[in-house]
């Protein structure tokens, strides 16, 4: 399970994925090829309807591609079996959702304990890590509330602290400033460089919101199913 | 997990508490009307469980229940007695005979006479008087309930208060004087006649001159032989029919079963209750696990294996089918305190509660079937739709 260290975080060539809807067949990534480095911030651009969200689904292994090769972390993850890829998801990979996708009825704690609960902890060493996790997200004083009773901003501080605590390599992010103001928007990627970025861990962050891209060590430009550019980021 | 999934179901209070009420209400429908329906086919055999003393009851072959009388002639008294292993027999008198009130009206009374030596099957319970008071002249003890509703003396003031039947009241049975010696209390028998003792030859007297009077014999078997031989011998020798109580009561009660609307109409309630609880039920939990789904698919794309997300949804499952099958059995309970003193058979038994618990564990494995299906089939790439 363990790359070596020179390995990259996710390596897909001539990735292919289609969705089949009625008579109708669209081709959402026509071969493609992408390199993630570990500690690397690698960011996901392009128009809507480009295929961003469904690379990032193949690369968190919660969607099988068509053909071509996917690894993460040199795991073929189309070959594992579907408990096999459920608990490589649970151990390796973080996700931040636009939507943010907290539980509604848990609270900020439950939330961010989540990911360690699923991985067997005790809740009362789930908690302590995720108080941890908060406190360092800067969240230490909304521990026992609810999602309703976060701001937008708070909200993905949240999703991030439960993105992180399980310490998971590869970390997926789909617009996670959109529901933001620019100001919240350029405070959570802050955070994300200061919490998340590691030398064992890869963070790639799919978006359209421009104001955040010095945040990224590279760019990778999508058009219609393929990647048209990889540009890396002089300076943040 | 468990905790999350917990807490994933009572957060949403409207849907968690629109589950419990629905499967409360089946649980509440299937309980009472299956407690009704129990409760109303044991005053079929009222009769029969109150006369403990007898083992044996025989009679006319052709008898399919214990209203259903065809009577013997009073010599077959003696053939049952000569039967081996017969410790006593005596004879019973069971009819209806029409009882002329103080305020001219009539009404049909469940008649039981009862051996003249040893009162064999008097009632269970005297409330009023004593059994040996039927030995007085033109005696008769009746059931409570008979005396407070049906046989009432009207007010002595006009517009006032029906007067109970009390002791040293007299009736007319069929032309015959009968003084009330005693109040008794029965079981209640499903036509909700009043019930009236006295001697089995005054029965004979009260009842229209026919060949044959005697309903049923009663008998004890020796001490240390076997009620089903001794009916078996009974049968062999006289070529009547006897049975032990509870074959007669079984007897009674498959009839009832058989030839009565009684089974379909309270089945068509227990059905109901049954198809109501699934659909509001399941409709509601189905609902819930669709506006969860999101939260499904993010657990599933965070690591929840399905045999995690499948014991979530069981432990919801069982939470409202336990309250909601608590509360029906609950108000079903109290439906039949409150109303325990009145006309309505309510009997609650060990069995019915099983009944109950298996048909709401029956709704909810099916409202948890939809669901569970739902999300183990769930795509986890639901995550990152919009």
């Amino acid at each position: 399970m363990e790359g070596s260290p020179t390995a990259p975080a996710v390596l897909c060539r001539a990735v292919t994925k289609s969705y089949v809807s009625g008579p109708t067949k669209v081709m959402a990534l026509r071969g493609v090829d992408l390199e993630v480095r570990l500690g690397e911030l690698l960011m996901l651009v392009g128009p809507s309807g480009c295929g961003k969200t469904t690379l990032i689904s193949v690369v968190a292994g919660i969607l099988d591609h068509d053909e071509g090769e996917c690894r993460v972390f040199q795991e073929d993850l189309r070959a594992m079996g579907r408990n096999s890829k459920t608990l490589f998801r649970g151990k390796n990979v973080g996700f931040v959702f636009q939507a943010f996708n907290l539980l509604p009825t848990l609270t900020a704690l439950e939330n961010v304990s989540i990911p360690l609960l699923l991985r067997g902890f005790k809740k009362t060493e789930a908690q302590s890590r995720a108080l941890e996790m908060l406190t360092r997200v800067g969240l230490a004083d909304r521990l026992q509330s609810l999602p309703a009773q976060l701001s937008g901003g708070q909200a993905q501080r949240v999703a991030i602290a439960r993105a992180l605590v399980h310490r998971p390599r590869l970390i997926v992010c789909d617009e996670p400033t959109s529901a933001l103001d620019a100001d919240t928007g350029h405070k959570v990627l802050e955070v994300f460089r200061e919490t998340a970025l590691a030398e064992d861990r890869a963070l790639i962050i799919v978006t359209h919101d421009n104001r955040i891209f010095n945040f990224a060590d590279r760019i990778a430009r999508m058009e219609d199913g393929r990647i048209v550019s990889v540009e890396a980021q002089v300076a943040h | 997990m468990y905790a999350i999934a917990l807490k994933m179901l009572i957060g949403d209070r409207g849907k968690y508490l629109g589950i419990i009420m629905g499967l409360t209400f089946a649980s509440l429908l299937i309980t009472q009307q299956s407690s009704i329906f129990t409760g109303l086919m044991t005053r079929t055999y009222g009769a029969i469980s109150d006369l403990a003393q007898p083992d044996i009851w025989v009679m006319d072959p052709k008898v399919q229940f214990i209203d259903d009388i065809k009577p013997l002639q009073d010599t077959e008294l003696f053939r049952i007695r000569s039967v081996p292993g017969v410790a006593w027999a005596v004879p019973l008198y069971k009819g209806l005979l029409k009882a002329r009130l103080e305020d001219g009206n009539y009404q049909i009374c469940s008649v039981l006479g009862l051996d003249d030596t040893t009162l064999i099957g008097g009632p269970p319970v005297m409330l009023a008087g004593s059994l040996s008071d039927l030995r007085q002249q033109d005696a008769i003890i009746v059931n409570d309930v008979g005396a407070n509703t049906r046989l009432v003396k009207p007010s002595p003031v006009p517009g006032g208060l029906p007067v109970p039947l009390r002791i040293g009241d007299t009736l007319e049975i069929n032309d015959h004087r009968a003084v009330v010696v005693g109040i008794c209390r029965v079981s209640r028998t499903f036509q909700s006649q009043p019930v009236v003792y006295t001697t089995y030859s005054r029965a004979t007297t009260f009842a229209p001159r026919e060949r044959k009077l005697l309903s049923f014999v009663l008998v004890k078997a020796q001490a240390g032989l076997d009620p089903q031989t001794l009916t078996r011998r009974i049968r062999e020798q006289t070529g009547l029919a006897a049975h032990t109580s509870q074959e007669f009561k079984d007897l009674t009660y498959d009839y009832f079963m058989k030839y009565t609307g009684i089974p379909i109409n309270f089945g068509i309630a227990v059905g109901l209750g049954f198809i109501i609880g699934t659909a509001i039920a399941g409709q509601t939990f189905y609902n819930f696990t669709l506006e969860n789904i999101r939260y499904f698919g993010t657990l599933k794309a965070m690591g929840a294996t399905n045999g995690i997300l499948l014991r979530m949804i069981l432990l919801q499952a069982l939470l409202v089918g336990s309250l909601g099958y608590g509360l029906g059995v609950g108000g079903a309970s109290l439906f039949g305190y409150l109303l325990g003193g009145t006309e309505l058979s309510f009997r609650l038994t060990r069995e019915l509660l099983v009944f109950a618990g298996t048909a709401i564990g029956l709704i909810i494995i099916l409202s948890a079937l939809i669901s569970i299906r739902k999300v183990m089939t769930l795509e986890p790439a639901i995550v990152f739709k919009g």
